[in-house]
């Protein structure tokens, strides 16, 4: 079984995303200048661009983890409006829809890794304990870590910590993943297998936005690359026709910057 | 070689007096820590009343001096009919203290749980009540534990302040004895040594629950 059907138990209904206008700023400092981003179900995104961007508060935007002050979300037939008061069935629901995984893995430290992935189970979906852990098992070992099931967080490393953290959102069965720099504090090699896990999700065909300085990962699994600077998109498409060929000035001292390190 | 002779013969009264002191510290421990919890959440929760209320109690607990409760407990409320026997108004008046002194550290360590664990939980879609509950409190609780233990050592030497209302706790059989035959200076020197006999070591407990826990941090 693939990753995706065991984190569904069949096949993920395929689900987009939609993004437009969001615009967020802190006091007077804008961070998001009006960006709008459609995401095909199925698809990889990629969400590159240099520090201060603005890709991780964008990323943050769209499971509503910060509040943007004006666009709409378009999810799952649900339409949120963030700048206006926001019903707690839409944002459980666009929660629901919507998994993450944080550059800092946020496992809970004081659960084993089974009960960090079969306690949100049953409290978010009302999963029985059994068959929460029985979920979780599954997922443990597709990410190879089986047999660290019942050891807690502090006794993983930092790529095992991430995996588990995959594991633990995909339990909630997600249709869109959301993935903020998820490899950045680890170790190249390290960072290697969390990425693998990533290119089986990806050829699952689960819909993904990943923000990223893996340009590799970007080339090769993404079917989309938006590049963000200043706030804002300055440029988006086939990622490979971007990397070879960048329209847009800032976006070819970005990728030389990181391409020729 | 006399004085030592001498104290062997104070301590059996002054046995039972530190008897009495460790039963009203356990007593404001048990009773005083739980309630502490409960404020520690009123004063973090979203309703403004509910806040209110918490905040009082914590600050008039931390704010008056334990003696002015302690008095007031003793002497005040029997003005409303209310009179207690004076063990059980110092049990109150430092449970009181205790609960307030507590209910701070334990919310201090609450706050102290990483931004990330919020957000994942959100991420989740954990409600509001399992978030709290189940993620951040576990956590707050484990860090607050070394403060706790601090209190709890508080109190026990707090525990003496009972003697301003006839209390026989440790410092008051210490008076009594002294006053048969003006042999203050040993008699209060012995009952300092028999409060830092108990309060020494539960310090180095203390410490040592404060390493172990900044190792596994």
């Amino acid at each position: 079984m693939t990753l995706s059907e065991i984190a569904n138990g069949k096949l993920a209904p395929r689900t987009g995303i939609r993004l437009d206008n969001i615009s967020k700023r802190y006091g007077d400092h804008l961070v998001i200048d009006d960006v709008s981003l459609n995401v095909e179900p199925g698809t990889v995104t990629a969400l590159i661009g240099p520090s201060g961007a603005g890709k991780s508060t964008f990323l943050r935007c769209i499971n509503l983890l910060e509040r943007p002050d004006s666009g709409t979300i378009q999810v799952d037939h649900h339409t949120i409006e963030p700048g206006k008061v926001i019903n707690a069935k839409d944002l459980a629901a666009l929660r629901r829809t919507v998994g993450m995984v944080f550059q800092s893995f946020n496992l809970f430290p004081h659960m084993s890794a089974l009960k960090n992935i079969s306690f949100p189970q049953q409290k978010v979906l009302g999963r029985s304990k059994e068959e929460a852990d029985e979920r979780a098992m599954q997922l443990l070992e597709r990410v190879g870590l089986k047999d660290k099931a019942h050891q807690h967080p502090g006794r993983c490393s930092g790529g095992q910590q991430q995996r588990i953290a995959i594991a633990r959102a995909l339990a909630l069965d997600p249709s869109i993943m959301l993935f903020d720099e998820p490899t950045s504090a680890l170790d190249p090699e390290v960072g290697l297998e969390v990425l693998a896990v990533m290119r089986e999700l990806a050829d699952d065909g689960m819909t993904m936005i990943v923000v990223t300085h893996e340009m590799q990962f970007a080339r090769d699994v993404s079917d989309t690359l938006v590049v963000m600077a200043d706030c804002r998109i300055i440029e988006q498409g086939d990622p490979r026709a971007i990397m070879s060929d960048p329209q847009e000035d800032r976006t070819r001292r970005f990728l030389r910057a990181v391409l020729e390190r | 070689m006399n004085w030592l002779i001498e104290w062997a013969g104070y301590l059996p009264q002054l046995m039972s007096g530190l008897g009495v002191s460790l039963m009203i510290a356990g007593v404001s421990i048990v009773a005083g820590y739980p309630l502490g919890l409960v404020l520690s959440v009123m004063v973090q929760h979203r309703n403004l009343a509910v806040r209110t209320l918490g905040l009082a109690v914590v600050e008039i607990g931390r704010g008056a001096p334990a003696l002015v409760i302690l008095y007031l407990f003793y002497y005040g409320l029997p003005k409303f009919g209310i009179a207690f026997e004076s063990i059980t108004a110092a049990c109150l008046a430092l449970i009181w203290n205790s609960a307030a002194y507590s209910s701070e550290i334990m919310r201090a360590g609450m706050q102290s749980v990483a931004r990330g664990q919020h957000e994942a939980s959100a991420a989740l879609g954990l409600s509001r009540g399992h978030t709290f509950f189940r993620v951040i409190m576990p956590q707050g609780m484990r860090s607050a534990i070394p403060g706790l233990m601090g209190v709890a050592i508080q109190m026990f030497q707090g525990t003496s302040l009972a003697y301003a209302i006839a209390v026989p706790e440790l410092m008051k059989s210490a008076y009594n004895i002294g006053s048969q035959d003006f042999n203050y200076l040993q008699i209060f020197a012995l009952a300092g040594i028999c409060y830092a006999a108990i309060s020494m070591p539960a310090t180095w407990i203390t410490v040592y629950f404060e390493k172990r826990l900044a190792r596994h941090a």
